[in-house]
């Protein structure tokens, strides 16, 4: 399963290259692609919120694999699903890598409290930060977390803790990485409650 | 192995893109070049930043008689009370801190062979390309007792400000047990989904403070934008399909069509009825906006042809159209296809203006509607250019429509997600 992914990735990614070698368009494509993104996402992929993520300054592999998610069903979604089958392989990897270039804005103060996100720093610490790592800024391997919107992220963490966003069938991870990640978000809510959820979103809410 | 391969991912990504921009000295730099851009809302905003953004050296004009704009979209939430009408205006110092002026003047007259357009107020402004968006205009005539005069006290609402103030103070002073009628325009026009979110965001209002009281459609036409689902939320949130529905809607093959309104007498008359409401909200036929009737840009239906690939009038080389005055086939008259739109043809213009090829054109349109309390839904489009018949055509298999069964979780998000979108296109189109 997972190997399929990953083959089907480096197949693109050379694809691409020949693509962009050859042809000076290529770039022009991968803005033209990428701009219409903006309008939901927020100039340059950084969003204004409250549910829309930022894109900009997302890791391209991880944009990539969540874009080929959700047009395949995989990946729960409003309106993503919807969009993404509106796109090959190809076109996903420009605009993957386009928005890989832009920064990652962190342009709204948003309202936290401080006493959750004291908690959430605890809570990130012990259970997010081998994959998040860099309190949530890094983009290397993993979405960067740090400065998104928090009903994004409260979001998200719901639809994973439900299995509604299923990390059984994210052939991305290896088999080891979803054991990982899912036994983490069984500790967070079985030790932590939904208040500790509450206070890791904050956590990262705070960071500006 | 993830890891690795997504670092390898991102090197191999990396070098290439950093090749093809070796190979390509940015692509209008060496170029500057006059933009004159008709019109600040959406479809013009968001042309002059995007040339902007590729080529700070193109000189960019924008020519809009107002001072500050009221974004349609999110205008029906002032009227359900969730917004006010400060809250969906939007001013012009992101275009102004990018370099791009504006002339706070109404464009009298292009000339497309002089290449000027000329102001109101007596400027003249040349152009190497030129950008008309002026959005739409009214056909107040064919219905007896309607003109302009009328629309003081039967707004359409139809641009957003001073109207939808209008409309908004007559919603709150009518009385419980009251009828609001909207009389809904012919096909095409602005926002097909729209008249039909007003009835919603009314009947919310009303819902809450006015129980008694009912909104009934007048439509000419047999079918309308997100049906099922509209009438989905009706049935969930105000009683449609029961004797208490205060959605009630009305195909003129079932009323008549309106053959006179009294501004006076606040009475609407249709072929085979009479209706004594306490607020009318009639919502004109339209077509584009009068700058581009007046610069001779429109065909017979009123509306603008264009070359799909580049906005170019297919009337005046030179001369773009988009937004709601374009012809774009298959593309709503929405904001967002403003948006999109006002990309696709600064690319173009970029493209043109440097002498080399327009890159291969790339359309998007996403809908919100919201239809009460967490409860919204939504429509989404990708479309491409096809150079055999100059169309613009949705990919086939993409985009579509909320699931009418989502969960009322999926609703709630989509309120948020239209909350979100409505922030980030702002900041996107106007800076």
């Amino acid at each position: 399963m997972k190997a399929r992914g990953i083959l089907s990735s480096a197949l693109a990614v050379m694809a691409l290259v020949s693509v962009a070698g050859q042809a000076p368009a290529a770039e022009l494509e991968a803005s033209m692609l990428a701009n219409t993104c903006n309008g939901c996402h927020g100039p340059n992929g950084t969003s204004y919120g409250p549910a829309a993520p930022t894109i900009g300054g997302t890791n391209a592999a991880y944009m990539f694999e969540t874009m080929v998610a959700f047009r395949e069903g995989e990946r729960p979604s409003t309106i993503m699903q919807r969009i993404a089958k509106g796109y090959s392989d190809e076109e996903l990897k420009l605009i993957a890598d386009y928005f890989a270039k832009q920064p990652f804005g962190r342009v709204v103060d948003q309202n936290t409290d401080p006493d959750l996100v004291a908690r959430g720093k605890q809570i990130y610490d012990n259970l997010c930060e081998d994959c998040h790592e860099d309190e949530g800024m890094s983009a290397i391997d993993y979405p960067a977390l740090a400065g998104q919107m928090m009903p994004y992220l409260d979001h998200q963490l719901h639809d994973l803790i439900s299995g509604r966003r299923d990390l059984e069938k994210n052939e991305a991870l290896s088999s080891k990485e979803r054991r990982k990640k899912m036994r983490n978000l069984k500790e967070l809510v079985d030790t932590e409650g939904e208040d500790g959820v509450t206070a890791v979103i904050h956590f990262f809410g705070s960071k500006n | 192995m993830t890891r690795l391969s997504r670092r390898n991912f991102i090197r191999i990504g990396g070098a290439a893109v950093a090749g093809a921009t070796l190979g390509l000295p940015h692509i209008a730099r060496a170029t500057g070049g006059n933009v004159v851009i008709v019109g600040g809302g959406v479809g013009g905003a968001t042309t002059a930043r995007y040339l902007k953004l590729a080529n700070p050296d193109i000189s960019v004009t924008v020519v809009e008689p107002k001072s500050s704009y009221h974004t349609c979209f999110m205008s029906n939430e002032v009227l359900g009370g969730e917004r006010t009408l400060e809250g969906i205006e939007v001013g012009y110092d992101g275009l102004k801190s990018m370099g791009i002026t504006m002339v706070q003047d109404r464009a009298s007259g292009i000339d497309p062979d002089a290449r000027t357009v000329t102001t109101a107020g007596g400027e003249t402004l040349n152009f190497d390309r030129c950008v008309v968006a002026p959005g739409i205009s009214f056909v107040t005539d064919g219905i007896e007792g309607y003109d302009e005069a009328a629309q003081e006290k039967i707004p359409h609402a139809w641009q957003a400000g001073p109207q939808t103030a209008l409309l908004r103070s007559q919603l709150e002073a009518m009385e419980d047990g009251g009828l609001v009628v909207i009389i809904a325009p012919p096909n095409p026009f602005r926002c097909p989904p729209g008249p039909y979110e007003r009835a919603s965001m009314i009947a919310h209002y009303l819902k809450a403070e006015k129980p008694k009281s009912k909104v009934m459609i007048l439509d000419p036409k047999e079918k309308f934008s997100k049906q099922g689902l509209f009438m989905q939320a009706w049935k969930d949130l105000y009683g449609h399909g029961t004797d208490n529905s205060m959605i009630e809607w009305n195909t003129f093959s079932k009323v008549g069509a309106i053959n006179k309104l009294d501004a006076a007498a606040m009475t609407v008359e249709t072929d085979f009825e009479s209706f004594d409401p306490a607020v009318i909200n009639y919502i004109p036929p339209q077509k584009a906006g009068k700058i581009a009737l007046d610069a001779d840009l429109a065909d017979d239906s009123g509306w603008c042809p264009v070359d799909k690939m580049t906005f170019e009038s297919s009337k005046h080389a030179g001369v773009h159209v988009i937004g709601d005055a374009a012809i774009a086939t298959a593309m709503p008259k929405s904001g967002y296809s403003a948006n999109s739109q006002g990309k696709v043809t600064a690319a173009a213009i970029v493209a043109a203006l440097a002498g080399k090829e327009m890159p291969q054109p790339s359309y998007v349109n996403t809908c919100y509607s919201i239809a009460g309390t967490d409860y919204g839904f939504s429509v989404a489009a990708v479309y491409r250019y096809k150079a055999d018949d100059n169309t613009i055509a949705g990919v086939e298999g993409a985009g579509g429509l909320t699931p009418v069964d989502a969960s009322p979780e999926q609703r709630k998000r989509e309120v948020a997600f239209a909350h979100s979108w409505y922030n980030n296109i702002r900041k996107d189109t106007w800076g």
